[in-house]
This record gives C-alpha cells, structure tokens and sequence, in this order.
C-alpha cells in the first residue's frame, strides 16, 4: 500500500468511501472489517467488498498495528453475485 | 485486569443494553456496560428497524410503541451521533377482502384508543405508492411511523455518555455472577476481571437465559430467526415501509386467515423498508431454530416470491445480499422489563422479539426509572418476571 495514500482517497467505490472516512471509523472504535462497514459502508455496495476489502484491512493492519488476518472479513452471503428478485422468486427457481 | 466497582453493571451491547446504560447514565448513575464482542453485532445489526405503530396490538403493546416513537423524536435532537430517523409513516396492505376486514376492525380498535390510523382504498394505495400492485384490496396507514439505522442507534447511546458515566467493555465474556449469603447481587465476573456492582440489567437478547442461569433465573426468551434481502441502490421507488397484512398473522397466532402455502412453512410476510444508501431491505421470516445466522436458499425463494408480487418492479431488479437475524421471543408477546424478586438486584430486559428496536428508547428510560426508584411511565405489571411463574 502507497506510504502517501491520501484522506480523500476512495476505497470503496460503491458507496464512495474514503481513506479519512475509514480512519476517523477506526478512531471511533471500529478493529474489524464489519464495524468499519457498519460505521461508513464500506463493502455495503453493488459489488460486496469484492474491491475494497482488501484495502479496507491494509489501512485497519497499518493504523492499529495488527496483521491483516486479525482485522476479519465480510460473511460471505448469498447471492454471490447480483441477481433479480425476478429469477430468485420465479416458478422456475430451483432449489 | 479490571478491578471497578460501578452502581449498575449492563449486560449486552446491542440497542436494548446501549439503550438502558445511556438512560441509566442520565439519571446519573456510575455504568459499565459489558458486550462479549462490539457494539450492535448480534441482533441490532442482523434486522430491519423502524418504529411502528400499526403493528402493535391494542393495549400495553401500543402504549410502549407509541411512546417510544415519541422518545424517537427526542432522542433525534438529544444525541449526536446521527441514527437516521425518518418520519414517514408507514403501511400494511390487504390481498384479500377476509384481510381487509380484519384490517379495519385492527384499525377501528386502535382508533378507539386514540391512535390515528386511516382506512386506505385501493386507489389511495396507489397515491401513496405508485410501483405497488393494482390487485390489493386497500390497507392501513400511520403516518406517525418511523425508519432508523439500529446499529447507529446504539453508536449514537454509547458515544453520547462514553466516558461520561459510562464505560464500555467490548470484547468481555461474563463468566459468572456473584452474589452474596443473601442471593443480593454483589459483582459481575468477567474473563478481563472482577466488576463490584450491587446491580446488574441483563440485556442479552437471545442470549438472556445463558446469564440468567448464571445467579439461578430461568429467562424463557426463544430464538426466533428472520432472513431479509437487500436490493441494489435504485432510485427511490418506495416511500416507506410497507408490510402484507399477513405479517401481523405471522407475527400474532390471534389472528386466522388463510395464506399461501409456498410461504407458510417459514412463516414468510412481505415487508419492504427505504434504506438511507437508496436501497431497499426486503423481508422476512419468522421460524424458531438454534440461534443461527445462515440464510436458507428456500426462505430466500419465499421471500423474493412475496416481493415480486407486491412490487412487480422488482422483478427486473437486483438483490445483492441476503442476511439472517435472531429475536429474542417469548411466548406472550411481551418484553420482561423487570426486577428478579428472588435476586434482589438483578434485572432483565429482553425478550422484545422483533420490537427490540421499535421499543429500545422506552425500554432504557423504564428501566433506569426503575433503578431510581422512581415511578415508571407506563405500568410494569404486564412486563414483570412474576408473570412466568
């Protein structure tokens, strides 16, 4: 991770989250990736934190001093990827 | 280690716990408030949230309801920290006349008590929300309803008094209660140390029983899961929450009516709730299990059946994600808010189902009312322990 990543830096596209929006969540309390997505949304948008969970747990590593490994990861859930309300409640849905 | 001693020790982090410690704190109380992982992880992040008032049953159940909306308010101004809170009503609608009867004499009975709930004709519906479909046969509308964000709810309680009167402990697994020759409560044991606390308000939720166990109280609270669905962000195409009347048969056994089979066996309701990233929550379920939080690809099928035939529109859009929540359930319907006469010092508030939410503002200020010895707002009575026994 670039040394001189910048506050109003995206992370996460979706929801249009910033690097200042994550660390001002850590400062709040957030140790983990899922009270970061709690406090800023982080990982809540179109693509699930597909693009930036991983960054998500580089800044959490660096400002609390812990491996990537203990800052967790999202649940993953069903659907794995986006899919209509039409074909998951459809007649031809198969179980 | 810890090594403290506070006048009153909360058990559970989620919105009833955050909720009790921070009115605690405003009566001016010294308050730790212990949760064994972060704030709102366990149910007040698995669920859907809002105040509602069409969905109370007449009585006490409205009574708390109706007041907590009122707190809502308050609170808006009173904390900080925002919690979302949007009041813009909300509606339950009929597929069938049998449902549109029981409706309007639901709505008849509550007008009675003096809540304003209108009667909707089909045609209103449509005014209200132009995506529903045509075929209902009207519903029931309180514009005093409200939508908020749970988990910010109890940020909002918690960074309101942090080190105002209240510590938190996440992270702390209570391990034991002491108590002493006289079964008084007389600390919390915890695997960080020992908290002296002659006081204690189990929070737990689903969790109740295991901490009453801990000084001998039996806490009849039962798992009772929901799944919901989460729509990608589109534009705003629902204006508030709505809900199938079939939701209030699945929620209450009082009332008969026939349903979809597809649906019956998980107890499924069609509710759809406006979400601040413009997305929508689409729900849910209602089945007893373990205290689990895995989403089964059968109730999600019922779900999206439900969806689709009340908002055809969703037919053609996405769902992103599905997520499982667990509420704390007791048999009649009603919360324990109460002391425990048998452990003088220990008191319970749990057992919301899926009112936690909706009834968290009143919960807390009942219950440190309680702790003051003072005269609560509403009447205990319905809410006590004793009532079990």
């Amino acid at each position: 991770m670039d040394d001189k990543l910048r506050d109003d830096e995206l992370v996460c596209r979706c929801e249009e989250v910033t690097v200042g929006d994550i660390k001002a969540a850590i400062k709040a309390g957030a140790r983990d990736i899922t009270e970061i997505k709690l406090r800023t949304r982080a990982g809540m948008g179109l693509c699930q934190g597909r693009t930036c969970e991983f960054l998500v747990q580089q800044i959490l590593s660096r400002e609390l001093g812990i491996s990537a490994e203990k800052t967790g990861f999202s649940t993953p859930r069903t659907p794995q990827r986006p899919v209509t309300f039409g074909t998951l409640g459809g007649d031809g849905f198969d179980k | 280690m810890i090594n403290k001693t506070y006048d009153v020790t909360v058990i559970g982090g989620g919105v009833i716990g955050t909720s009790v410690a921070y009115h605690l704190v405003k009566k001016g109380f010294s308050v730790a408030l212990i949760e064994k992982k972060d704030l709102a992880r366990g149910t007040s992040s698995h669920c859907d949230a809002a105040a509602l008032i069409v969905d109370k049953m007449p009585g006490v159940d409205a009574a708390l309801g109706y007041a907590s909306i009122k707190r809502f308010l308050e609170l808006k101004n009173e904390l900080s920290y925002d919690f979302e809170l949007t009041q813009n009503g909300s509606m339950y609608v009929c597929e069938s006349d049998q449902e549109m009867e029981i409706a309007s004499k639901y709505a008849k009975d509550m007008q009675a008590d003096g809540y304003k709930i209108d009667i909707l004709e089909p045609k209103e519906l449509q005014e209200y929300e132009p995506f529903i479909a045509k075929d209902l046969k009207g519903g029931i509308f309180s514009k005093e309803c409200c939508g908020l964000n749970p988990f910010k709810l109890c940020f909002a309680f918690v960074d309101q008094v942090n080190g105002k009167g209240l510590d938190l402990y996440s992270y702390t697994n209570v391990t034991g209660i002491k108590l002493n020759v006289k079964h008084e409560v007389e600390g919390v044991e915890t695997d960080k140390g020992f908290i002296s606390t002659k006081r204690i308000v189990n929070c737990a939720g689903v969790w109740a029983n295991e901490v009453g166990r801990m000084a001998g109280i039996e806490i009849p609270v039962k798992p009772r899961k929901g799944v919901i669905l989460i729509s990608a962000a589109s534009f705003p195409f629902c204006n508030q929450k709505v809900q199938e009347f079939g939701y209030m048969i699945s929620k209450f056994s009082e009332f008969e009516c026939k349903r979809d089979p597809d649906v019956e066996k998980y107890n499924v309701a069609f509710t759809i709730e406006p979400e601040a990233g413009n997305n929508v929550l689409i729900g849910s379920s209602r089945n007893f299990s373990d205290i689990s939080f895995n989403t089964e690809i059968e109730i999600i099928h019922a779900i999206a059946k439900r969806a689709i035939r009340f908002y055809p529109i969703l037919k053609e859009m996405n769902c992103i994600r599905s997520y499982a929540g667990v509420r704390p359930f007791m048999d009649d319907h009603l919360p324990l808010i109460t002391e425990v006469e048998k452990v003088p010092g220990y008191y319970i508030a749990t057992g919301h189902e899926g009112d936690g939410i909706s009834m968290a503002p009143m919960t807390g200020r009942l219950i440190a009312e309680l702790l003051a010895g003072e005269k609560p707002y509403l009447d205990l009575t319905p809410f006590n322990y004793k009532r079990l026994s």
